[in-house]
């Protein structure tokens, strides 16, 4: 609903590696610059992405476009550098106990993400409006009205249905994936 | 479930959200009749109310060093005058990699220093400032700092390649050290570090992962003066660090003084203290203060605080006891009664009966050897006078052939006893490489002595059996009684 088709058969397909390539090098160069004490703010990147990428002239039809794009590459690089880290194999060493108990007050997260990027996909399949909810809070880190603005519904749908889509994923890691 | 059933359950979980029924199953039976449904909104709604802090906040501000984590050089990238070769592993102070340096065409371990460390000024002054001071060491115990470059925003830190294992390796391969071992390691070690302590500078992080056995048999201590660069810097407190980087700082805390783990100030006593430590596991195989695994880590560090380690010679028996009461002193909880620094310590090592009375079986393996050597000079001594006695081509060529096995013999043996007196950890190594043309050189000159025993027999029967006996002695010293002494002396079947 938010992806309104693209404008030429190459204009979106080639955006995507950009601006996640983009994504990764600032993220990379973020804490070089930042001073002590402040931390690196997904959603202060996705927006530096955006005026890099804007001021160079890329075409997309709008911001709410670029931030679908933007939310995806954000799910893919963090997803990617958990695995990096053995994420699945911490995940995996988990006993059924300390794994609610780490869901529940998010510890080892990114031991979590791999397995959530697969249940993510799940959700997608299902219902894709969901998983692109979760994409814009949980892994850029949008407000709930930042996020409603980008999907283009109100903030009490938007809010409704991350609780729904939280519920969801709360359950399918906790016991779909075994 | 198909998309109609899927939305009436989104509609049905929001509603209940909304309007919270006191009793949702009866609610919902009068929403929709599908039981599918009805179950799949019980379910959500129940794991809703249990899931907690489940993806509440976003990933990338619980864990921003997710996100912002340096990307690895890749083989080929030149950085300033390096070019990267490969990585060589990851570290709490950033990546290493093996990098060849194009000025001077030499290898190179190349840190990059993870841009946590390197982005607060101050910071940056005091990793230059230790840099500098580190790389004044020159020690052939001690990994030497060539440079510390600044590229752009990026710091590194170039180092000597060091080719070879660390200590840790050697302790977990489970073969436990002979006692000249953990004496000549002790003894090096005590060097580097004695060294390092005169200049004023404190390694802070001795471990058996910073010390490296070159191929050579000598170690060298890696990362001095700058391996806990990476500590204090408005650190969060030590409890939290531990939680949220494990395998990053668990393990090292397990060499750290009492008085480096309760923060206060640490000096060339606190290195004398992780020296204690290292020696003691390096020398039985086990942490003093119990095991080093995480789970296991904050027991080890309550008792690193307050409790004595079992001593050194209840797990150790074979050990000299001198060295045993170094270990000791230096485990102290108190700094003021341990060492003062690592000098004193090479002190104590050199005036113990260990270092200069050789080990109990180490005599007999040099006694053979110069006994071996001995016999050697008869033997040819001898092949002269029978040259003499019986003049003839036979003789003569049996005569050559002892020479030349005397001097090949005697240069090997020769040799082996120099290794023993100058480079004793090489010992086991050359003596593997020397037994096999020892072997041949003696039973050479056992079948040319047996001959001239022959040549006499019909004369001098007397002689002849003298020689002949002399000859199976060398033959018989060679093949049963030398592998004996060897393994008395070096321990097993080495």
């Amino acid at each position: 609903m938010d992806q309104s088709p693209p404008e030429g058969p190459g204009a979106a397909q080639d955006l995507a590696p950009r601006v996640y390539a983009e994504l990764r090098r600032l993220a990379g160069a973020y804490m070089r610059r930042e001073r002590p004490g402040q931390t690196l703010q997904a959603t202060a990147l996705v927006h530096e992405v955006y005026l890099r990428l804007a001021g160079a002239g890329t075409p997309w039809q709008d911001e709410r476009h670029f931030v679908g794009i933007a939310a995806r590459s954000m799910r893919q690089i963090l997803v990617e550098r958990a695995r990096a880290r053995g994420a699945q194999k911490r995940w995996a060493g988990l006993d059924r106990v300390s794994l609610t108990e780490s869901l529940v007050q998010a510890t080892a997260e990114d031991a979590m993400l791999p397995a959530l990027d697969e249940a993510l996909e799940r959700l997608e399949r299902l219902d894709p409006q969901q998983a692109k909810i979760i994409e814009l809070r949980y892994f850029v880190g949008l407000s709930v009205d930042q996020a409603a603005d980008a999907l283009g519904i109100s903030p009490a749908t938007l809010k409704r249905r991350w609780n729904l889509a939280r519920a969801w994923l709360f359950r399918e890691l906790n016991e779909g994936a075994r | 479930m198909i998309p109609e059933q899927w939305q009436r359950v989104r509609d049905l979980f929001e509603a209940a959200l909304d309007r919270e029924p006191t009793d949702v199953a009866t609610w919902l039976t009068t929403q929709t009749s599908d039981t599918r449904v009805r179950a799949e909104v019980l379910s959500l709604l129940e794991h809703h109310s249990r899931a907690g802090s489940f993806m509440v906040e976003p990933v990338a501000e619980r864990m921003p060093d997710l996100l912002a984590e340096e990307e690895p050089l890749t083989p080929g990238t030149t950085v300033g005058p390096y070019t990267i070769i490969r990585e060589l592993g990851r570290g709490g102070m950033g990546r290493v990699y093996l990098a060849s340096d194009s000025r001077l065409g030499r290898t190179v371990a190349l840190k990059a220093l993870a841009p946590h460390l390197t982005r607060d000024p101050s910071h940056r002054e005091r990793l230059r400032r230790e840099a500098r001071a580190a790389a004044a060491l020159t020690h052939p115990g001690i990994c030497t700092v060539y440079a510390l470059e600044e590229v752009g925003d990026d710091l590194f830190i170039a180092t000597e390649f060091v080719d070879g294992h660390t200590l840790r390796e050697e302790i977990a391969s489970g073969r436990r050290p002979s006692v000249e071992e953990i004496v000549e390691t002790a003894r090096e070690l005590a060097a580097a570090l004695a060294t390092a302590h005169a200049k004023g500078i404190t390694h802070r992080d001795l471990k058996p992962e910073n010390v490296m056995r070159t191929s050579d048999g000598h170690v060298k201590i890696l990362d001095f003066g700058l391996a806990r660069i990476d500590a204090p810097a408005a650190s969060a407190p030590p409890t939290r660090a531990l939680a949220t980087l494990p395998g990053v700082l668990l393990g090292t805390p397990a060499y750290m003084a009492p008085e480096q783990l309760n923060g206060q100030p640490v000096d060339a006593r606190t290195d004398v203290f992780s020296f204690g430590v290292l020696i003691y596991e390096y020398s039985c195989g086990v942490h003093p203060f119990g095991s080093t695994t995480e789970l296991a880590l904050l027991a080890l560090l309550a008792r690193v605080l307050e409790s004595d380690a079992r001593p050194l010679e209840e797990r150790c028996p074979q050990l000299p006891a001198p060295i045993a009461e170094v270990v000791a002193r230096c485990l102290r909880k108190v700094p003021a009664e341990r060492y003062a620094s690592a000098g004193e310590i090479i002190d104590v090592i050199n005036r113990s009966a260990v270092a200069r009375a050789p080990h109990h079986s180490m005599v007999w393996w040099r006694t053979h050897q110069l006994a071996v050597i001995c016999v050697y000079v008869i033997a040819t001594t001898l092949a002269w006078y029978i040259k003499e006695a019986f003049v003839g081509p036979v003789s003569l060529w049996l005569f050559i052939a002892l020479g030349i096995g005397a001097a090949l013999g005697g240069i090997i043996r020769g040799h082996l006893l120099f290794t023993e007196q100058i480079n004793r950890p090489r010992l086991v190594a050359e003596w593997q490489r020397t037994a096999r043309p020892n072997i041949v050189v003696d039973l050479l000159m056992a079948a040319a002595l047996f001959s001239d025993g022959l040549l006499m027999a019909p004369s001098r029967p007397l002689w002849a059996l003298l020689t002949m006996a002399l000859a199976l002695g060398i033959a018989l010293a060679s093949v049963l009684m030398e592998p004996a002494t060897t393994a008395a002396a070096f321990g097993g079947k080495r």
